[in-house]
């Protein structure tokens, strides 16, 4: 019979929410999973085995794709392999005070299917660092703490890396490395011979080897096709979709709906209680209240932060759980201001073979032991060397027969890498509604207002030179440094809206991601994060996840929710 | 591609069927069942059209003679060898739809006054392009291409939009990657660091 009432309402079917719903339902929990856009089931996607000339356009963006998704192909992240995951962005309007990319993904799996799946954890001095410093709220909780979590995540989730026993970034349990390629190698070890720097291979959501657990039947190997993004029918890699939703769905506890928009928390005065949320269909229009003891908000940081701004009673005049005033505000992302690349001479006689779902990796070095900037905190590097491809004759006058024996041959090899950096929270950069503006649902629209501040365009600076200087040191040729404009949220890391703490007054979540002023409310997404460390920060969000579910059953038990 | 390579209708009906297989081996053997097994079933979903050949296309962005004319500067820059050349590829037909369909207008304006300013020089140089045999033509094309590389110029010139247009639509075809790289669906493993002395072509797709 169709009810309206569960045990536990999870808003989102993310990295987070995914997260949510495998914990909640596996603990007993009778479980509505909420997404806002379509079904997507595993292992249905739409692209994933077309050959590349079966892509029109050279997978190029057409025009008429620009004029619906203005925002999300200004980035470049689209193509037409992967633009099906992209948001319609005049169905889905916000408004940019500064420029903010807000890339998103409406769909069941969420951006879960899209990323980039670098796996990092957080560590010691991340968690401290806020504390340490006298920066926004210290975390309300320690490494130690978390690890245990990190350690279920990594292994549900299936994290290739090597063990490397760096304080600024923990080990984790992982399985077997990609290889670096013979560049690499090379470029690792003049790092460390001319700079003591270590470069490690990525720490990436892609099965390098079976799955140390059972709980999974549906995902195989990856098979280095790199057409990750598209989503992969072997299960190759970990996305809500592949893994934890197909759990959730076999304990028999979930109710998964598609095309639900949650708008609005409902609160009981009396109770002190949300209630349950209030809901839109996205194709009819027609609005349904469900009820729960307990909600998981999910819907990633400013997902989330939109639907508690939206929700105000006469407890919570400015947006849900908003006591402190922060609801909305420290937006973080990932400093990330353009690229780095050089030629290599020589390794003429070598390549590599199949296509690997990730690149290397240079840890934050900068304000770790005795390599003091003037700036906080610190950035990572991203990377690859290849041999390049035919663009290389672009700009040649070669032609014919000789232009085609030329393509014959493997380029010259390239290295390239895109620093990724910490970005302070700041109260100003923050989102709020407009509630003169309406989508096409009649529902207020989110206007963003963030930008980089002094921190972080000092941090630019040694990002340009310090690439510019390994790449050197390393003897590479033909150096560029670019210095692209970046727009807050062009790293998709977008975070802190909602952030916890022990304080009331300056947080709005306490250490198990409850909100401080209406305890069976979750906030698990991005949203919680006090700190934005440089590291990729999904694995983080799925191991908060997993703590703050445990921790909901475990007070429910109790009967304190 | 052959006319034969177009399974038509019944390629539907045949792609469901598969992806039901797919999907139950999937589910029920999950990592038991081999990748290459599961790609080779999924493989028989990727049945195509034709793509385009070398024969005429009925143009949606160019103008007159201006088909002829790109047709002509790609069939110079990667011609028919031992191995298929820029027409097999369907390169006209795929400069004329990413016109039509990717560049913005302004972009199409110059490509289009490209074109055009193109053949009168070449007209005006004697002989118009399209009157010309393949060594000259070939010739007029080089020296276009040198022109544009060694001068300044406020927007990239034609030629070398021309020439970055068909080295993306013949290296993105069928018989672009399939003759001229190792084109492995599905690799099953990244190896690092492998001597070309080893690789069956010395590119891989990727």
């Amino acid at each position: 019979m169709e009810t309206n009432s569960f045990d536990a309402i999870v808003v989102g079917s993310g990295m987070s929410g995914g997260w949510a719903a495998k914990e909640l339902t596996e603990k007993g929990l009778k479980t509505l999973v909420l997404e806002r856009g379509r079904m997507v089931r595993h292992p249905d996607y739409p692209t994933a085995t077309k050959d590349p000339w079966d892509l029109p356009y050279g997978n190029r963006i057409t025009q008429e794709t620009r004029l619906r998704k203005p925002v999300q192909t200004r980035t470049g992240y689209p193509t037409p392999a992967n633009q099906h995951w992209f948001v319609d962005d005049l169905d889905n309007p916000y408004e940019e005070t500064k420029p903010f990319d807000w890339l998103r993904g409406y769909h069941v799996g969420g951006r879960s299917l899209m990323w980039a799946r670098q796996s990092y954890r957080f560590g010691p001095l991340d968690f401290e660092a806020n504390g340490k410093e006298g920066v926004g709220v210290p975390w309300p909780i320690s490494y130690d703490e978390i690890a245990p979590w990190y350690d279920k995540a990594e292994i549900f989730a299936g994290i290739s890396g090597s063990v490397e026993g760096l304080y600024q970034l923990p080990d984790g349990k992982f399985l077997p490395p990609f290889d670096l390629n013979c560049v690499e190698v090379d470029f690792k070890k003049r790092l460390d011979e001319k700079m003591g720097r270590k470069l490690i291979i990525g720490r990436c959501a892609n099965l390098t080897a079976p799955l140390t657990h059972n709980e999974s039947p549906q995902r195989g190997t990856c098979q280095s096709r790199n057409l990750c993004i598209r989503g992969c029918p072997f299960g190759g890699y970990f996305s809500s979709v592949s893994a934890t939703l197909p759990s959730a769905e076999r304990t028999g506890n979930m109710t998964l709906k598609a095309n639900q928009i949650v708008y609005e928390l409902i609160y009981d005065n009396d109770k002190g209680k949300a209630t349950g949320v209030r809901v839109l269909d996205a194709e009819t229009g027609k609005q349904t209240d469900y009820f729960a003891r307990i909600v998981f908000l999910c819907a990633s940081a400013l997902g989330s932060a939109y639907i508690m701004l939206n929700s105000t009673s006469s407890r919570f005049p400015n947006g849900f759980g908003n006591d402190s005033g922060e609801l909305g505000c420290n937006i973080m992302d990932h400093n990330k201001p353009g690229n780095s690349n050089a030629n290599v001479e020589g390794y003429l006689d070598v390549a590599y073979t199949g296509r690997r779902p990730n690149g290397f990796y240079i840890p934050r070095y900068q304000n770790v032991g005795k390599d003091k900037r003037d700036y906080l905190r610190g950035f990572g590097y991203q990377g690859r060397a290849a041999r390049s491809n035919y663009n290389r004759f672009n700009d040649t006058p070669l032609m014919g027969a000789e232009l085609k024996k030329a393509a014959l041959e493997p380029g010259p090899w390239t290295i390239g890498m895109t620093a990724f950096g910490e970005i302070l929270p700041y109260h100003e950069n923050h989102a709020k509604l407009d509630r003169t503006k309406k989508d096409k649902h009649g529902l207020p629209v989110l206007v963003i207002d963030a930008i980089v501040r002094d921190n972080e365009l000092k941090m630019q600076e040694d990002m340009r030179n310090d690439a510019a200087e390994m790449l050197e040191a390393a003897g590479y040729k033909n150096i560029t440094v670019k210095s692209d404009s970046y727009n807050v949220g062009n790293s998709i890391h977008e975070m802190g809206t909602a952030r916890m703490g022990n304080d009331p007054k300056k947080s709005v979540l306490n250490k198990y991601n409850q909100v401080h002023a209406c305890k069976n409310v979750f906030v698990t997404d991005g949203s919680f994060m006090p700190s934005s460390g440089c590291q990729n920060p999904s694995l983080t969000y799925m191991a908060f996840t997993a703590r703050a579910a445990d921790h909901a059953v475990s007070e429910l038990k109790k009967g304190n929710l | 591609m052959s006319a034969s390579e177009d399974r038509g209708f019944d390629a539907s009906v045949e792609m469901q069927q598969r992806r039901a297989l797919l999907k139950r081996v999937a589910w029920i053997l999950g990592g038991a069942v081999s990748a290459p097994a599961a790609m080779a079933i999924l493989q028989g979903c990727s049945a195509k059209e034709a793509a385009p050949g070398a024969a005429a296309f009925q143009p949606r962005f160019f103008k007159g003679k201006q088909a002829d004319i790109v047709s002509g500067i790609a069939d110079v820059l990667i011609p028919k060898t031992d191995t298929s050349g820029a027409l097999d590829a369907g390169v006209p037909a795929f400069i004329d739809s990413i016109m039509a369909d990717v560049y913005p207008q302004d972009a199409q304006q110059r490509f289009a006054a490209g074109v055009d300013e193109f053949e009168t020089a070449s007209a005006a140089g004697g002989k118009s392009f399209l009157d010309q045999d393949l060594s000259q033509r070939a010739a007029t094309v080089q020296q276009a291409l040198d022109a544009a590389l060694n001068g300044e110029h406020p927007q990239k010139p034609f030629i070398l939009v021309a020439r970055e247009l068909t080295l993306l639509g013949f290296f993105t075809s069928r018989v672009g990657i399939t003759e001229n790289m190792e084109y492995v669906a599905v690799p099953t493993a990244y190896h690092g660091c492998v001597p070309l002395s080893q690789m069956r072509k010395h590119v891989y797709w990727e």
